[in-house]
């Protein structure tokens, strides 16, 4: 804990908070090189897997054409100049190339869930099935030693060279005997060590592997805390959200395949091209957040308005992610889009202190002592009412007993 | 004026002029504030959004209370050490003469004045503190208030430059730090409103206690800027 308050700390740089759209040709060109290095470097290993992904791509109903409309969007979400849409192409069918260990920690899968499911696969879906998946304790086929054993193989083979995604929390509690996994009876917390130990980078998924997320919700009974709290002296990076976007997980695959080298991360560790914007900022609705527009219950006629969700307790102000550009589903719609209001779900503590649909003011916050459970504003009714109580008492005994200083002086 | 009483100055034009900037500002940001934490009345105007601007005049209100504050701060904070009037922090000092009268303060309020045995023509320790506490709070609104602020500045981008976003992470960051999220730092900026108006409550009070009870008109300091005393030989 004391750690991860120093990197936080560190972290917490002014550099960190600025998103630099562009950084100036001559950067871009040198990346250009280095990517296109990188990448005929890839060319030359042999695939993972036997797929041709032009082959899927068309038996999915996608022609060239698509494909390169969704290169082209993919380089501007990673925030690259158009002259990399190519590149990014490329990259796209070189991520058999890729070689991914997933495991599986305290958590409901949902983000297991955001990688396969869709109905009519889109091309980010697409993609994330055809990257080297070497180990998935959820979606393998293999249980008990025989997983174990292929743990261990992938481990070995791609040693230093595997991403090593990690959906769920880490167990602290009880040490760590809340989560056990494989036949051994080891930890979480020792699996992680071990698993991350050769791992090329770590990609955090989703908000329970990013700050524990609800399993760290109050009181947080298992102990449980984030992959960035547990490791330290690799690249880590978060994508959190509930579940993560898929994108996003494509996103960072993408750079990882095009440069080698992790995207540029904020003061929480996530990628900038994805958290760098407010939602808010980018939100469809805020004209009518500035205008005072709200919707004051469900299916009122300011919901049916598609007024602003803000006191039903949309926390969009207050959450960095960029759910309001891309959205989910191939850009399908969002939270906000179908007329709920956003949980700050990508935000430290979001279960505790963003998802309760209600405004900041009426949020239930802790006594100091851990106890009741009030609102900010009854709290601080509380304190004025107990001023007022004092003021009241101390007048009325200052109006019975209380002696003016010139009294008796002056007579 | 009344005979065997003396004039005392207390405040300066320039100290009134700070005290009643941070009363409109405090109320100000008090009531737009109430309303950005949670929109309490409806905007029932028969125009489009793009014509009225109910939340966005609450937040420009409320910002600029808050600039006005900003700047009062500092002037505060440099008068504290370099007044040529009084300098406030001498009374902060916890030596024995500071630590007696504070304590006399308390007793004279807690004994509805039948006890009074410091000198009341000066501004005592317990004044001090009192102010000090409230200043520390407003401190402590300015840095949550502006963490808050530059989550809108997330380009890096300014209108002034990027100079102004770079210098507010460089000075508020520590407060996501501190109170663990965004959402932490809007519970303690909400909360601390709270006891800003609670002070305020006490504040008003005891200026209209000491009035009726000392005799001195302590009520008018801040507004003429003196109060009177007895000339007696006792003290």
């Amino acid at each position: 804990m004391a750690e991860r308050r120093e990197a936080f700390k560190m972290l917490f740089s002014a550099n960190s908070a600025k998103v630099e759209t562009n950084k100036g040709d001559a950067y871009y060109d040198k990346l250009f090189k280095q990517c296109r290095a990188r990448l005929d470097e890839l060319k030359a290993t042999q695939p993972l897997q036997a797929i041709d992904f032009q082959e899927i791509l068309s038996d999915e109903g996608y022609d060239r054409r698509e494909f390169m409309k969704w290169a082209s969007a993919a380089t501007a979400m990673l925030m690259l100049p158009p002259m990399f849409t190519p590149l990014v192409a490329e990259a796209a069918e070189l991520m058999t190339r890729v070689p991914v260990i997933w495991l599986e920690l305290q958590d409901c899968a949902g983000n297991s869930e955001a990688l396969l499911r869709s109905d009519g696969p889109k091309i980010d879906e697409i993609l994330l099935d055809i990257i080297s998946l070497e180990f998935h304790e959820t979606l393998m086929m293999a249980a008990g030693h025989q997983a174990e054993a292929q743990l261990h193989d992938a481990m070995e083979t791609f040693k230093g060279k595997y991403l090593l995604f990690v959906e769920g929390s880490i167990p602290m509690g009880m040490e760590g005997q809340y989560g056990t996994v494989g036949a051994s009876g080891e930890t979480f917390h020792e699996h992680l060590l071990r698993v991350a130990a050769d791992a090329a980078a770590i990609v955090a998924v989703g908000s329970c592997a990013t700050y524990g997320g609800v399993p760290a919700a109050a009181p947080n009974p298992t102990g449980a805390v984030g992959v960035m709290d547990v490791i330290s002296g690799k690249p880590i990076i978060n994508i959190p959200a509930c579940p993560a976007n898929p994108a996003n997980m494509v996103g960072v695959i993408l750079h990882f395949v095009l440069t080698g080298q992790i995207p540029e991360l904020d003061s929480l560790l996530r990628p900038k091209f994805a958290f760098g914007y407010r939602i808010h900022d980018n939100c469809e609705r805020r004209a009518h957040f500035d205008a005072g527009e709200y919707v004051e219950e469900w299916g009122d006629e300011g919901a049916k308005n598609n007024f602003c969700l803000y006191k039903v307790g949309c926390k969009g102000p207050m959450t960095f992610n960029n759910c309001s550009i891309i959205r989910y589903n191939d850009a399908v719609n969002w939270p906000i889009g179908v007329g709920r209001g956003c949980i700050g779900c990508s935000e430290p503590d979001f279960w505790d202190k963003y998802a309760y649909e209600r405004p900041m003011a009426d949020a239930n916050i802790k006594a100091p002592t851990g106890g009741v459970e009030k609102t900010v504003d009854e709290f601080g009714l509380g304190v004025l009412t107990a001023t007022a109580i004092g003021i009241g008492i101390h007048a009325a005994a200052s109006a019975v007993a209380g002696k003016k200083s010139d009294e008796g002086e002056a007579q | 004026m009344k005979p065997g009483y003396k004039q005392i100055t207390r405040m300066t034009p320039a100290m009134r002029t700070v005290h009643w900037i941070n009363v409109v500002s405090v109320l100000a940001a008090v009531i737009t504030g109430l309303y950005i934490a949670h929109p309490y009345y409806q905007s029932l105007i028969a125009d489009p959004a793009l014509d009225k601007y109910v939340m966005a005049w609450n937040r420009w209100i409320h910002l600029i209370g808050a600039i006005m504050i900003d700047v009062t701060s500092i002037i505060v904070v440099y008068l504290y050490f370099f007044s040529r009037f009084d300098k406030p922090y001498k009374k902060l000092i916890p030596n024995r003469a500071n630590v007696q009268e504070f304590f006399e303060v308390i007793y004279n309020l807690v004994t509805l004045n039948r006890r009074k045995m410091f000198d009341s023509t000066h501004s005592d320790s317990f004044n001090v503190v009192y102010f000090t506490i409230m200043h520390l709070m407003l401190l402590f609104m300015l840095f949550t208030g502006l963490q808050l602020y530059v989550q809108g500045l997330a380009s890096g981008q300014s209108s002034i430059g990027a100079w102004w976003p770079w210098l507010l992470h460089l000075s508020t960051d520590w407060t996501l730090w501190v109170f663990g999220s965004k959402m932490g730092v809007r519970i303690a900026h909400h909360m601390t409103m709270w006891w800003i108006i609670a002070w305020v409550m006490f504040h008003v009070y005891y200026q209209v206690w000491r009035t009726i009870f000392w005799q001195e008109g302590d009520i008018a300091i801040a507004f003429g800027g003196s109060k009177f005393k007895k000339e007696t030989k006792s003290e």
